[in-house]
């Protein structure tokens, strides 16, 4: 059956009118809001509008408040993510050498998981301090565990056929690691990765809120604090937008390129439940 | 046979004594303080001190309240909007990019301006919630109706089915597996959120009873709020939204066991 390819062009005219009405969604909301808070009457610290917020914004970049917060949570997430993943990697391939191992941690595993990073914060806060060790640390966790979880289980569930096979191909347990099992579990590498990466991204904001003096996270919660209610819905928005790049330029094309190439199929949805 | 059936269950129990062993040990060999790490003894004691004056079960209920009701409101939100996102090209290309903007913002960044809202404590906590829990199960909804062939809706209308029928007939059954793995992610999320933004805004719940014993130096009550929180979300999500789904996405086939 011959497939009607829709000419370059029509696709082109296609794609612009759908952004044409994305924006147009975004701008309908915006200028709803703005009216809202015009007519209301409402103080604009309870509702402010977006001029006031457009305001905040450059009052903040032009005193380079904005840049400073920015790069601090930048740096602080960069940090957090990768040394997550090290320590992620790293125990999960020592714990998970072989399906025995795998077997008798995973539940302590699935258990520390459980407990969401919020409820670690406080402990941290007594252990570390406020400051920059106790936001590393529960990145550090948010990361690793996801990574360490789905790699046990995804070792648990690895064809024991495939060790097999090598094995009577006479590989030795080092072949068998590295022919077998990282290869195997790669994928669910990558699917904690993810998952970390995204629970990372709300811990780095709770963090700031709690144990920093400065990052979006911070502004946030600050500008409430200080009635500045301008300046919360600023750090809103560029957190919004950070996360926004952050997913669409870097941990989607990062999952295209590996698992997706792979031909495995993502079920990062599910996995996300536990 | 007995005994087979309980050695993964002895196996799985091993890492747990062993850490509960190298707690009790560690501390004081190390000569750690209690106001860091509490003897395991103490954050029993505690548990039985705070279980008898009743007010953990207090803040377990409070607690799961702000979660049940954040839950039904985000919910009867979203499945609506899903389907109406799923169904019409239209209100998807108008929706879907500002959705997609405010997700990324949804969660914990709405506590001040909550609070600011609806006070410190339950109304802004369950704004928090219902938020995140809504867009959680928002696009589980759109993928659950766009996944729905075309040729059911054109089988329903050449028999002449209204716009009802429809709903009734083609969308809802065929976007239920969808929903029903969507509630469950998004109840994982609700409850995140929710620890979350009793950390911030509570002045009851588990959340605001872990951080508010920071302040006291309090660590045991700290250490049983995060057992607690563990244990309330593996017995919710294995004994609540497991079983539903054995009950109906795996009993009908469409989900397969990993």
């Amino acid at each position: 059956m011959p497939v009607n390819k829709p000419f370059l062009h029509g696709q082109f005219a296609k794609r612009g009118i759908k952004a044409a009405k994305g924006i147009t969604g975004i701008a309908v909301l915006f200028i709803a809001w703005q009216i809202g808070a015009s007519v209301s009457g409402v103080s604009s610290y309870f509702f402010p509008a977006p001029v006031d917020v457009y305001n905040a914004f450059r009052d903040m970049m032009h005193k380079g408040i904005l840049e400073v917060y920015l790069l601090d949570s930048l740096y602080r997430y960069v940090v957090g993510v990768f040394l997550g993943s090290l320590v992620g990697i790293g125990v999960a391939l020592a714990l998970g050498l072989n399906k025995a191992i795998a077997a008798v941690f995973a539940p302590l595993v699935g258990f520390f998981y459980a407990i969401v990073e919020s409820a670690w914060l406080p402990v941290f806060v007594i252990w570390f301090g406020y400051g920059i060790t106790t936001i590393l640390t529960l990145l550090i966790f948010v990361v690793a565990f996801p990574i360490l979880y789905n790699v046990l289980a995804g070792i648990q569930t690895l064809p024991i056929v495939y060790v097999n096979a090598a094995r009577s191909l006479g590989a030795t347990r080092w072949q068998i690691l590295r022919e077998v099992i990282l290869p195997g579990v790669l994928p669910s590498i990558v699917t904690g990765f993810r998952i970390g990466a995204g629970f990372a991204f709300r811990g780095l904001i709770i963090a700031e809120a709690i144990a920093a003096t400065s990052g979006i996270g911070f502004l946030i919660f600050d500008g409430a604090a200080n009635k500045q209610t301008d300046r919360t819905i600023v750090g809103m928005i560029i957190m919004g937008l950070l996360w926004l790049i952050i997913e669409l330029a870097y941990l989607r094309p990062f999952e295209r390129a590996t698992i997706q190439k792979w031909g495995l199929v993502t079920t990062a949805e599910q996995r996300e439940v536990q | 046979m007995k005994t087979l059936k309980l050695r993964p269950y002895l196996l799985a129990a091993t890492p747990f004594i062993g850490i509960l062993i190298l707690w009790t040990v560690l501390p004081s060999l190390l000569s750690v303080p209690a106001y860091k790490l509490p003897s395991p003894q103490l954050v029993w004691t505690k548990a039985i001190e705070l279980t008898g004056d009743g007010s953990l079960l207090q803040h377990i209920l409070v607690s799961l309240y702000r979660l049940a009701l954040g839950f039904i409101v985000g919910n009867l939100l979203a499945v609506p909007i899903g389907i109406a996102i799923g169904v019409n090209r239209h209100a998807s290309d108008f929706l879907l990019p500002l959705l997609t903007f405010l997700q990324s913002i949804a969660g914990i960044a709405w506590i001040p301006l909550a609070v600011l809202w609806f006070g410190i404590g339950d109304g802004a906590i369950i704004f928090v919630i219902a938020n995140i829990i809504f867009f959680s199960n928002l696009y589980n909804t759109v993928i659950g109706v766009e996944s729905i062939p075309q040729a059911y809706y054109r089988a329903v209308l050449s028999l002449g089915a209204s716009r009802f029928d429809i709903l009734k007939t083609v969308i809802i059954p065929g976007a239920f597996v969808q929903l029903i793995v969507g509630f469950r992610s998004s109840m994982a999320f609700g409850w995140r959120a929710l620890i979350g933004a009793e950390l911030i805004a509570g002045t009851t719940g588990l959340g605001y009873m872990t951080l508010d014993a920071v302040q006291w130096y309090q660590t045991e009550t700290v250490i049983l709020g995060m057992i607690i929180v563990g244990v309330i979300w593996l017995v919710m999500d294995r004994f609540l939204f497991r079983k539903l789904e054995t009950m109906t996405v795996r009993r009908w086939g469409i989900l397969q066991d990993k």
